[in-house]
């Protein structure tokens, strides 16, 4: 190769490396900025939920070498339950209703319509979460304080977490169908694209034996595509975990409350990231700052992994809108 | 010794027993129903934000500027088209020229198999971590102040592995044939790169970049800290805020006027508008890719 093609490759050579560099650079940099609130709260970020920026008009306190205002306290507690909480509900709602559309598409409804609907559920994908978060505010928070939470309260109150006080319509429930809406369409795209896959001999050998649809879905599901399924679910997870704005806006944001209920607000950790960020400005030690960086941590972790796994199970990776190989 | 007439009979029993059909039957409807579901929210979310857009939207939003409680939409509209524009301008080159490597490249497939996961995992990390690294690192440390240049990045750093993954996967359908007769006959790696694998991956590259911008117009956590909030244009790349519209949507929503709102919903109109046809345009382009 003459200079010029040498030139050309390393270039492109350094281009493709661009994402691994700013992947570990992110990682790095949220690690080396988060060492202080490492160092001041130590094992008790992850043991209390409470989240105070402290006292400023009393002097800082120094502990384990570095300076904190003065009664602060950082704990993720309150955070990683509103992101769990949510995510788990938002994939309780989310599969059931994956599961039966995916098989009505493949199954009972015509080939034909089949190209339409995906294209329609693709839709979803181009939906900002602020508009999602939007619509929660002004359609989803209304039908829940009104309709259905009071109609849960009444007839479900003695099952754990149905009973108890409704303040507004934001919160636990709100933000977990938000979610819900938000990951079905990335299941559903990973489930049908897998049934493409399978053989139509085994879908005609199944049929021709005598079972009935439902019976082939189910198989589908648990058997042939059952990777996909537990893929699509973990891939949905992670975009569930990791959801900013949309959660911000319905999850009534709490700070140092612990839920009550399924009525109760929360915060999560992404949200709490978003929300916290602008009061820790002026922060003079620094410490509120270093604290979040924690916790943007913590989320980057989890969240990577259940993504990482998701991909690895699903074989390709999707990403937002389009499929990979 | 079994009885085979009972045996059959049994089994004939099993084959129409209703329990199976009345199952069946039920999966059906539960099917239709959470289909239905779905399209009711989809028809609910743009049913709300085009006819609460719509109402509201006036011609003065796109002529004027405001500050998210009063005025006008424009600041916010020619902000977040810059902001894309500095997405692009960092992650174009490098997604196809990462792209290029990635299909050229002789050397270890194991190294492009690490790079392409890693690429791949880019994409998910969440948004608000993006905001911060671009908060602590881009507009703190690198000095950038909350600006074009800082949101530009934070906005390029979503985008990149869109393009990359996305070019990457069109050159992979060029004919191999066709780029070995060019080496054969004695063209070298730029030329086969801008004769070939460029001009035939073109649809799918250009529907990479579309969904990228897509994306990237309609996402507001990487620019909470690192575009901030101008009432008016920004004076230049550096420590100069830009206004853009998924804030309006996010502020104007929760402030207390009913004119915020009225720009809330406009803007939410203008986005899912803006979103959907270029997500669509880029479907449409990339299906003719090669």
């Amino acid at each position: 190769m003459d200079t010029k093609n040498k030139i050309f490759n390393s270039l492109t050579m350094v281009m493709s490396f661009v994402p691994l560099f700013i992947l570990v650079s992110i990682f790095v940099f949220v690690l080396y900025y988060s060492f202080p609130a490492i160092q001041y709260m130590g094992i008790r970020f992850f043991t209390t939920y409470l989240w105070y920026p402290g006292i400023e008009s009393r002097p800082p306190v120094h502990v384990n070498g570095v300076t904190a205002p003065y009664a602060s306290s950082y704990g993720l507690i309150l955070f990683l339950t509103g992101t769990l909480v949510s995510s788990a509900l938002a994939i309780i709602i989310a599969l059931p209703l994956s599961f039966f559309s995916s098989i009505a598409v493949e199954l009972y409804l015509p080939s034909r319509m089949k190209k339409v609907l995906i294209s329609i559920i693709e839709l979803f994908a181009g939906i900002p979460s602020v508009v999602y978060g939007l619509w929660g505010i002004i359609v989803l928070e209304p039908v829940l304080f009104y309709y259905i939470e009071p109609w849960m309260k009444d007839n479900l109150s003695s099952v754990p977490g149905f009973a108890g006080e409704i303040y507004s319509g934001a919160g636990i429930l709100a933000s977990a169908i938000i979610l819900a809406i938000m990951i079905t369409p990335i299941i559903v795209s990973v489930m049908v694209n897998s049934f493409d896959t399978v053989p139509v001999e085994i879908k005609q050998g199944i049929i021709s034996l005598g079972a009935t649809k439902w019976e082939l879905g189910k198989y589908l599901i648990t058997g042939y595509s059952r990777m996909s399924t537990y893929g699509g679910t973990l891939l949905g997870l992670g975009r569930a975990l990791g959801e900013t704005m949309a959660v911000l806006m319905v999850s009534g944001a709490v700070v140092n409350v612990l839920p009550s209920s399924f009525y109760s607000a929360i915060n999560t950790m992404a949200a709490a990231v978003a929300s916290l960020l602008d009061s820790a400005f002026f922060d003079s030690t620094g410490m509120s700052i270093a604290a979040l960086s924690e916790l943007s941590l913590v989320l980057m972790i989890i969240s990577l992994t259940v993504n990482v796994l998701g991909r690895r199970i699903a074989g390709r990776g999707a990403l937002r809108g389009v499929e990979l190989d | 010794m079994i009885n085979l007439r009972d045996h059959h009979e049994k089994e004939i029993k099993w084959k129409n027993s209703t329990l199976r059909n009345v199952k069946n039957q039920g999966a059906k409807i539960a099917g239709f129903f959470a289909l239905l579901f779905m399209l009711a929210v989809l028809v609910s979310i743009f049913g709300y934000i085009l006819h609460g857009g719509a109402s509201h939207i006036t011609l003065r939003m796109f002529t004027t500027y405001g500050n998210t409680t009063t005025g006008g939409l424009l600041n916010a509209i020619i902000g977040t088209w810059l902001l894309v524009g500095m997405g692009l301008l960092f992650s174009v080159p490098s997604g196809v020229l990462g792209a290029l490597y990635n299909v050229q490249s002789t050397s270890s497939t194991r190294i492009r198999s690490v790079t392409r996961l890693f690429t791949d995992i880019l994409t998910s990390v969440p948004s608000i971590v993006i905001g911060l690294f671009g908060y602590l690192v881009l507009v703190i440390r690198f000095d950038m102040g909350f600006s074009l240049l800082a949101g530009g990045i934070a906005l390029g750093i979503m985008m990149l592995p869109y393009v990359m993954r996305i070019s990457e996967i069109s050159m992979k359908n060029v004919p191999q044939e066709q780029v070995n007769n060019a080496y054969a006959l004695g063209a070298d790696r730029i030329q086969v790169a801008s004769r070939i694998y460029l001009p035939q991956a073109r649809a799918g590259i250009i529907s990479g970049i579309l969904l990228a911008i897509g994306i990237a117009a309609g996402e507001t956590a990487q620019l909470l800290y690192t575009a901030g909030w101008n009432n008016a244009l920004p004076s230049g790349f550096m420590k100069s805020q830009v206004a853009y519209l998924t804030y309006v949507v996010w502020y104007g929503i929760n402030q207390p006027s009913s004119y915020a709102h009225e720009l809330a919903f406009a803007s939410a109109l203008i986005l899912i508008i803006m979103v959907t046809v270029l997500i669509s345009i880029s479907k449409f382009v990339g299906r003719k890719r090669v």
